[in-house]
């Protein structure tokens, strides 16, 4: 009765879901913080799986090893982001200035603007076809579930997702590194009153996000096998997208949306086609913009 | 004498004489019709920003998914010209009215959202007619594009010269900017400023957000789509790419790098960033990279942009408003 074929098929969406969560985390943590949104997010993902291949095709070390790498160079590249497009437009930090749209707008579109630099110049390094990453270190060994059949990506990444997740809610509300981050997310200018380095706290911020966005394109390049610059986009919009149905601010609640999203996917290509499946996504955006403008896990929270 | 001066006023006869005679003239000269092409390029986005001037830069709405509109002006314009063997004079229309009934459609449950709520909408939005037009396969025929033939024929004229479609697209495209400025700059484009300025007071004082935000989307929906089906009549193939979300962002920073809130500045930004890529053909695959950057230092150095929107108004109140020079018993200016 239960065809083990849509089972099968949950569980594509299930891994789906989770390399969108994987996504979505960071780009959460930068908006809860900052409040902008930043586009580059995705470039720092593809940035993630390039230095992953220039990694791997010169030493070839474990798995690990790589992913950690990859999350350092992620780090720098997410305080250098910051440095370049994000800390220019904070020369205001009065409170009106922190709240006005055009600031808001101008971080949107330089975030914008370094992402496009950033694709463009790793086209312009190696050229915009697939890049194959070696055979031998890819993730997609298959296990045998009962009547299902997993790789072993999926729990990887599905691990590396936990991991983060909890790792981030540990550092969020038991350290004194995130309360700060929550202060600064809550209100940057009390929480400058009160002491707190709002700077360091920002670039951190962005160090931990790109750290968890590069390593989610590492993996995700290990796991298809097939890397190139513009892979960055609809993992990207995906994220986007569970964010704002997650309520914007809540990480837990974004990983939730980014689950739901990949099965919902996953259900899609299955009845319909998978050219449609994106309509679904969107489909579900508009409808909890509708009937949930608060996001799904918005509302009544602590922000972060 | 000041109502010689009132009528003749320097700026608009100048764009007239350059759209119009220079521009025309100096191409000629070098007599290919791709430097036509470049041109038609640039009034298309012309128009595109300046559509979009009315939702992003007036009304201050995120809008993310306007090259969505677009396409559905040209896809209209296209099909109706292949399937249904109607010329450019129907196809025109049809493009403008085709996107605004769509935008209407949309914009009547979305319109309520507000900030990056409204945002992500219409970025939803615009993937999802990106996803129809291109999957939709037994209509747009997919990802192969429509091949439109039959040039723009009006009253038994057709405009086969590259310099005749030139003139064709200059007259749509500088009547539509005229409306769009005039709507700008009335009491109903205040309205619009209000709204950008301040929405929960704009309601508290009795102004109905919500109906002006979906009429705004409207128009601006309607522009696109005509830019839309010009650029299926001037280019003769229409393709799901040319509307894809990254085109909704280019328009976006055409409206942001020329300075929000100000129509010239978006029209310059729309110059800018088309001939840009074109200017340095020479540098091969780094222009992009290029692109990227001019984008990035105008953003940084420029913040209210090249053209921005208190040196716009002020601009365009001494060149075309009639608030300085009042006559009495006139209406009051803008």
């Amino acid at each position: 009765m239960f065809d083990p074929y849509y089972l099968q098929q949950l569980a594509i969406g299930l891994s789906q879901g989770v390399i969108y969560a994987l996504m979505a985390i960071g780009f959460t943590l930068i908006f809860g913080v900052l409040n902008v949104v930043n586009f580059a997010h995705g470039e720092i993902y593809t940035l993630g799986a390039f230095v992953g291949l220039l990694v791997i095709t010169a030493l070839a070390p474990p798995l690990l090893v790589v992913v950690l790498v990859v999350a350092a160079v992620g780090a720098a590249f997410g305080v250098g982001l910051e440095r370049i497009a994000f800390k220019p437009f904070r020369r205001f930090s009065d409170e009106a200035s922190l709240k006005s749209r055009a600031m808001r707008e101008s971080t949107l579109m330089s975030s914008l603007a370094v992402s496009i630099v950033a694709r463009e110049g790793l086209e312009l390094a190696f050229g915009s076809q697939m890049q194959t990453l070696p055979f031998d270190q890819l993730i997609n060994k298959p296990i045998a579930l009962g009547p299902i059949t997993i790789v072993t990506g999926d729990v990887i990444i599905f691990a590396v997702a936990a991991v983060m997740l909890i790792g981030l809610q540990w550092l969020l509300t038991r350290t004194r590194v995130g309360l700060a981050i929550r202060a600064v997310s809550a209100n940057p200018l009390g929480a400058k009153y009160v002491g707190i380095d709002t700077d360091r706290t920002i670039i951190l911020t962005f160090a931990i996000g790109s750290m968890m966005g590069a390593a989610a394109g590492v993996l995700v390049g290990l796991y298809y096998g097939a890397i190139f610059p513009a892979m960055g986009f609809v993992p990207g919009i995906k994220a986007f997208v569970a964010m704002v149905m997650g309520g914007l601010s809540s990480i837990p609640g974004a990983v939730i949306c980014a689950l739901l999203l990949g099965l919902s996917e996953g259900l899609a290509t299955t009845f319909i086609s998978s050219n449609w499946a994106d309509m679904v996504a969107y489909g579900f955006l508009i409808v909890t913009l509708i009937f949930f403008p608060q996001g799904l896990f918005g509302a009544g929270r602590e922000r972060v | 004498m000041s109502e010689i001066r009132r009528l003749i006023r320097p700026v608009p006869i100048l764009l007239a004489l350059v759209i119009f005679v220079a521009v025309p003239l100096g191409l000629a000269q070098f007599g290919k019709g791709y430097f036509f092409q470049i041109a038609n390029l640039v009034l298309i986005f012309a128009l595109l920003a300046a559509s979009l001037h009315l939702v992003a830069g007036v009304a201050g709405l995120l809008h993310l998914g306007h090259a969505a509109f677009y396409g559905i002006g040209a896809y209209v314009a296209a099909l109706l010209g292949t399937e249904l063997k109607l010329g450019f004079l129907w196809g025109l229309p049809a493009g403008g009215l085709a996107a605004a009934v769509l935008a209407l459609i949309v914009a009547l449950p979305t319109m309520r959202l507000v900030s990056i709520y409204f945002a992500v909408a219409t970025l939803a939005i615009g993937q999802m007619i990106h996803t129809v037009l291109l999957n939709w396969v037994s209509l747009t025929k997919g990802p192969n594009g429509v091949l439109l033939f039959s040039g723009i024929k009006l009253f038994g004229w057709a405009a086969k010269t590259p310099v005749a479609i030139y003139f064709v697209v200059a007259v749509v495209v500088a009547a539509s900017i005229f409306a769009i400025h005039r709507l700008g700059h009335s009491y109903y484009g205040n309205a619009l400023r209000s709204l950008r300025e301040d929405d929960q007071c704009a309601d508290a004082m009795g102004i109905d957000t919500v109906r002006l935000k979906i009429e705004v989307f409207t128009l601006s929906a309607f522009f696109a789509g005509i830019a839309g089906a010009l650029w299926a009549y001037t280019t003769g193939y229409v393709s799901p790419t040319d509307f894809n979300f990254s085109n909704s962002i280019l328009v976006l920073a055409m409206v942001v790098v020329g300075g929000l809130g100000s129509l010239p500045g978006a029209i310059i930004g729309a110059f800018l960033l088309i001939l840009l890529p074109e200017v340095l053909r020479g540098f091969g695959d780094v222009r992009n990279v290029l692109v990227g950057l001019v984008m990035f230092f105008s953003i940084l150095f420029l913040p209210k942009g090249l053209f921005g929107e208190v040196s716009a108004l002020t601009f365009v109140r001494r060149h075309f408003g009639r608030s300085q020079n009042r006559v009495p018993g006139g209406e009051v200016g803008w």
